[in-house]
């Protein structure tokens, strides 16, 4: 494992974050708040099996980005379930709409 | 009974029977969709949480007899269970045996309820998971088990517009600390090469930035659980909308988790020369003084309620603090009686709350929250809730001879203890703290005391026996332990003791 | 066969679980709870009274609650013995009291129950040398204070008033707190006797800060300097709280505190003279808000402030008896002036001095132990305030203590006895104002008020057996026993004595010459307005609350409720925690 390729990696993470931080920064729909958080969590797994890889573990590395793929699966889809749910109850999937809860 | 065995059912009843209680439940609201019979769901859980704590209890008694901490394996994933645990998942179970009963009523009139006491169990069995495990990422998948349930359980009113906000909340923002507990592990893993969180410990022999940045990552992911002030944003809007028997399950037990779980992670990277522990204190300071003030000017009972969990958790994280970083042991036991204590008075607060919210508003259909002036005069008819709730109030607000004071005590007593200039001014602080927030808790049971009742209180429906049996459990166990500290010492003992040999030098 | 061990647990647990039966005999049967609540504090009275034939110095029980609890020990010597019967009995008095007073209200066993919880908590208070327990039973006081002041809900001045006592007497409780910390943290034991025999043990500045946060503590607890605020306002509470938990026994507390650490911080420097100080600012702005005061039991909340102010000021003076003593005193005229005032107000229904004149002629008995209690408050001899009082003058003069302190002090005892003729002048003399009905006073009431009565006449004659029982159980206290003659020598041929006589005089006949006095009147106007606006107190507690308030409130802001800035702040958290760990790094 040379040091250029873990640079690389290492920055595709920090960008892969970072771009799904901004998204939760920036955007109002819920929709795209998800697939923000969709985003960050490509970079942890990206993460995990090059861990793997440069511990000389690819195996377990794979096996928790897997396990991190399922439980992120899960996530999306309660968070699309409440998107659908919003939808239907609010009307919107502006979260400024559903920003009542306050002080 | 094998301990071996034993623990592997401690992880199993819950898991298991979480799928079975859905599955069984379901059928029979298929089956009875216009009868008045109950749903079974509700006894399979309580069935299974007692059967959890059977288990729980052969493992318990093992280990003392022992006296040696109980270390498992599958495959490579290793489990030890010790104080820590023992305190946490004797904790959880007693709150959601209790919690169970609570909903009996509360949860009854809903449709749904299997998806509740399943999800219920779920979180519980997490939590007991969580307790144990000793492998970094197994921890978090411990973790997240429990994060997912109650993201659907804060959201369980599904068609309310406020319950769904704060799930939506609670969900993206607990997503987003997981991520960064994922990459911590990560980084950490790639610093040390493994996950085992002991072997960890004997593989750092000098800081590196690589696990401090690690260890930030942890400290904020897990802190969003945690409610650390001023990644709290969630809390008041989740533990406020969630049902009341939820509220009191997040507020007593599942943000102390996150702390736990940090805990356990920080022990294994204790030696990277971050100092974690000023760090805890920190936001313990924080959390304090944020939660009070918010508190303050609160005209929703359980929003409330919510903040004060926030200052309760800055307690706790100052105890824990000082446990780390000036080797207090006591700071530590105190803070781990701090975490039982505050379990046991916030659940009875929430519950209290909740029997209010219940009958005044919830039985009749209705999704308006509990404001103060509901509770004017509430003693009148309601006397035992009233009284409950007050002894929950005035034990959060460390008044003797309650619980809470105690706990308070001995945390405070063992910061003390530390003879650090620091730290005795941060006692006084601390107790200005709970000073400020009788502030808000004494005016509450005031209103509770007068003599006209507001019409709210006159027209709400009188209270089942379902919800009197955990009250009443739990005014018994704050009172008592309030008088007799010195009860639950073998618990917090070796609870802040196993804590401690983890972060030792 | 009397034996100390069983007598000190039934003195702390019969009004405890007095407290749970009569709570648990509920609102509807009220006679019972009348009458069980009288039984188990007369119960309580007894076996403390008992006590005086068994005390003994040093522990006499303990119980090991392990860890950061030590022991919790208890003791029955002569200084907690003799404040817990001051509590036990004035506190049966007050349930007696209670009978008449409290007939007919709604809530009884929240009243009776604290009541009985509260008189327990006291004893426990002051019979207790593990300084943890004491201050667990300290915050039980306050506890119960609150609940009792704030007893009529549905008044948001009497909320107001519970709310102000328990906050004030909690922050200077962090005091106490913050001693019994610092004990723990140096000596592993709460043990407070063990503390006081050798304070040297100590470092010197943490001796100092246990020093000062006591004197906090006690200044909160008996309503002094700068916390002098809450008492007045604690006066929403019934008379008989008013009477037994608002002059005779909690507010005496702080005072118990001081004089019990006396021996361990008197040589901490500046100590003496702080706690000097403390009294006599409160006993003097206390007693100037009197002067001005217009409701009845506001006059003698600020007289109790005054007269704790004495006995603040003759433990920093060093003589532990005479400010034990004048708290013997105190607490018997004083609880019979607030009876006697609570029987008046029963009687006429208000509160306000303007409002009443002339009820000698209606209300006689109310009249004779109010003018005996008032006898004794201005220091009139042979009532039991004058002797004690003297004894507090006279230990101003002594040991080297500043002059200028005692002169004050002395100017005091005139202001003290010009309000309390004005006082009895307002209420009893004069021309009647008022043309409704007035309630003769009750049976119990009479009951209650004659055993105080007789007493503010007589307790001075106990000087002998009280310095003995004092001197022989407090080895480390250097208290003298003083028998009656040696006190009659003592205070009659003192020239003190007479110059106070002649200045006590002076502030009777103020009173009665205020007719030809209006210049020196209008020449005192600006100090009435600032007396009675309670000397900008008042103004520094609004500021505070409302400052904390504000600040709650303004916090709320950041609770945006919108979940992009929710993640904001998760992203600012990361930044600072990266930032503070590299640079702790």
């Amino acid at each position: 494992m040379n040091i250029s390729t873990s640079m690389i990696v290492l920055i595709a993470v920090m960008g892969l974050f970072g771009v799904g931080l901004y998204c939760l920064l920036i955007t109002r729909n819920l929709i795209r708040l998800l697939v923000g958080l969709q985003i960050m969590v490509k970079g942890a797994m990206l993460l995990l099996v090059f861990v793997g890889q440069s511990q000389g573990q690819p195996s377990l590395g794979q096996s928790m980005a897997l396990t991190v793929i399922v439980a992120d699966t899960i996530v999306a889809v309660i968070g699309l379930a409440l998107a659908v749910q919003v939808k239907r109850i609010v009307g919107t999937l502006d979260i400024a709409d559903i920003s009542k809860l306050k002080r | 009974m094998d301990v071996n065995t034993a623990f592997t059912w401690l992880l199993m009843v819950p898991m298991i029977s979480s799928a079975v209680i859905y599955l069984i439940g379901r059928i029979f609201s298929r089956g009875l969709k216009n009868d008045k019979k109950t749903n079974p769901a509700k006894w399979l859980a309580l069935i299974a949480l007692l059967v959890t704590g059977i288990f729980l209890y052969f493992i318990i008694t093992n280990v003392f007899s022992t006296g040696q901490t109980h270390y498992q394996n599958f495959g490579d994933v290793w489990f030890r269970f010790d104080g820590i645990s023992m305190m946490l998942s004797l904790l959880v179970l007693v709150l959601g045996i209790l919690v169970t009963i609570y909903s009996f009523t509360y949860m009854g009139k809903e449709s749904g309820e299997e998806k509740f006491y399943a999800l219920l169990v779920m979180m519980i069995g997490a939590i007991n998971g969580l307790g144990c495990a000793l492998d970094l990422f197994n921890l978090w998948v411990w973790f997240e088990v429990m994060t997912i349930s109650s993201i659907v359980l804060v959201a369980f009113y599904k068609d309310q517009a406020a319950s769904l906000e704060a799930g939506v909340k609670y969900l993206i923002q607990s997503a987003t600390g997981s991520v960064m507990v994922v990459i911590g592990i990560a980084l950490i893993f790639l610093e040390t090469g493994t996950l085992n969180i002991e072997m960890m410990r004997m593989s750092i022999n000098s800081p590196s930035p690589f696990l401090i940045i690690g260890g930030a990552l942890l400290v904020i992911g897990f802190g969003v659980k945690i409610a650390m002030v001023p990644l709290h944003t969630w809390l008041p809007d989740a533990h406020s909308q969630a049902p009341s028997g939820i509220s009191a399950m997040l507020s007593g037990v599942v943000i102390e988790v996150g702390l736990i779980a940090l805990l356990r992670a920080l022990g294994g990277i204790a030696l990277s020369g971050g100092r974690w522990g000023y760090l805890l204190i920190g936001f313990g300071v924080l959390n304090m003084i944020v939660g009070n003030l918010l508190a303050l000017r609160q005209n929703e009972v359980k929003r409330l309620l919510a903040y004060s969990s926030l200052s309760h958790v800055g307690y706790m994280l100052l105890g824990f603090g000082v446990l780390i970083s000036l080797n207090g042991l006591l700071a530590g036991v105190g803070a781990v009686f701090h975490l039982i204590t505050h379990g046991l008075m916030k659940s009875l607060a929430f519950l209290a709350a909740g029997v209010f919210l219940y009958n005044f508003h919830i039985s009749k259909g209705s999704h308006k929250v509990l404001v103060l002036d509901d509770l004017n005069g509430a003693s009148k008819k309601y006397p035992f809730t009233a009284f409950a709730f007050s002894v929950a109030l005035l034990s959060l607000g460390g008044l003797p001879p309650l619980a809470g004071f105690m706990s308070k005590w001995q945390l405070l007593a063992g910061i003390a203890q530390t003879q650090n200039t620091i730290m005795i001014i941060l006692v006084i602080f601390a107790g200005l703290m709970s000073v400020l927030s009788l502030g808000y808790y004494a005016p509450l049971v005031n209103r509770m005391y007068r003599k006209e009742p507001a019409d709210i209180v006159m027209e709400g429906e009188s209270v089942s026996i379902w919800m009197y049996i955990p009250l009443a459990l739990l005014t018994l166990a704050v009172v008592v332990l309030g008088f007799v500290p010195s009860l639950l010492y073998w618990l917090t003992g070796p609870a802040g003791y196993s804590l401690f040999i983890f972060f030792g030098q | 066969m009397l034996q100390i061990e069983p007598l000190v647990l039934i003195t702390i647990l019969v009004p405890w679980f007095g407290a749970s039966v009569v709570w648990l005999i509920g609102d509807r049967y009220e006679k019972i709870q009348h009458v069980s609540a009288v039984v188990f504090s007369i119960t309580a009275a007894i076996s403390s009274i008992a006590m005086l034939w068994v005390y003994k110095s040093g522990t006499v029980l303990s119980f090991s609650m392990g860890s950061a609890y030590g022991d919790f020990t208890f003791i029955s010597d002569g200084l907690g013995l003799f404040l817990s019967i001051v509590a036990t009995v004035i506190g049966a008095l007050a349930i007696i009291f209670s009978v008449d007073y409290m007939h007919g209200s709604a809530q009884l066993g929240r009243y009776y129950s604290f009541v009985l919880f509260f008189i327990g908590a006291m004893v426990g208070l002051v019979l207790t040398s593990n300084l943890l327990l004491m201050f667990i039973f300290w915050e039980i006081t306050a506890l119960c204070s609150y609940a009792l002041i704030s007893f009529y809900n549905d008044d948001p001045k009497a909320v107001a008033g519970g709310m102000k006592a328990l906050i004030m007497t909690q922050v200077g409780g962090l005091g106490l707190l913050l001693a019994a910390a610092l004990l723990f943290a140096y000596s592993g034991s709460f043990d407070i006797n063990i503390f006081i025999s050798n304070p040297s043990l100590f470092p010197s500045n943490i001796l100092a800060i246990m020093a000062f946060g006591m004197l906090i503590a006690a200044a909160a607890k008996s309503a002094q300097f700068p916390f002098q605020t809450w008492l007045p306002d604690a006066m929403e509470a019934p008379s008989p709280i008013s009477a037994l938990i608002h002059a005779a026994t909690m507010v005496n507390a702080g005072v118990y505190l001081l004089a019990r650490f006396y021996p361990a911080f008197k040589d901490v420097p500046g100590w003496t003279m702080s706690v000097m100080i403390v009294g006599m600012l409160s006993a003097l702005m206390a007693a100037l808000m009197a002067l001005v005061a217009n409701d009845l039991k506001r006059v003698l909340a600020y007289s109790t402030v005054s007269q704790l102010g004495y006995m603040v000021y003759a433990v920093g003076a060093g003589d532990i008896l005479a400010s034990q003593f004048h708290l013997f005193s105190h607490s018997v005229f004083k609880a019979l002036l607030f009876l006697a005032a609570g029987a008046v107000i029963h009687s006429v229904g208000t509160r306000d001095m303007r409002e009443m004149g002339g009820l000698g002629k209606e209300l006689p008995f109310a009249r004779t132990v109010f003018i005996i209690g008032s006898l004794a408050l201005a220091g009139i001899p042979i009532f039991n305030g004058f002797w004690s009082k003297e004894l507090i003058l006279e230990a101003g003069l002594e040991h080297g203590n500043p002059i200028w302190i005692y002169v004050i002090m002395l100017i005091v005892t005139g202001l003290t006895a010009l309000y309390t003729t004005r006082c009895v002048w307002m209420v009893f003399y004069g021309e009647n104002k008022l043309d409704r009905h007035i309630h003769p006073v009750g049976r119990n009431m009479k009951i209650a008020l004659t055993p105080l009565a007789i007493g503010a006449f007589s307790t001075w004659i106990l000087i002998g057996p009280f310095s003995k029982m004092m001197s022989s159980s407090l080895p480390v206290h250097s208290i003298q026993e003083v028998n009656l003659s040696e006190l009659f020598n003592h205070v009659v041929f003192a020239p003190a004595t007479w110059i106070a006589l002649a200045v006590i005089a002076l502030g009777i006949m103020t009173w009665f010459g205020r007719g030809t006095l209006t210049g020196i009147r209008q020449a005192l106007k600006p100090i009435a307005g600032m007396a009675e606006a309670s000397f900008g107190f008042e103004k520094i507690n609004k500021f505070i609350v409302g400052a904390t308030q504000g600040l709650g409130e303004s916090l709320r802001i950041t609770q945006t409720g919108k979940l992009n800035w929710n993640v904001f702040y998760i992203l600012v958290t990361l930044v600072v925690v990266f930032a503070v760990l590299m640079i702790g790094a």
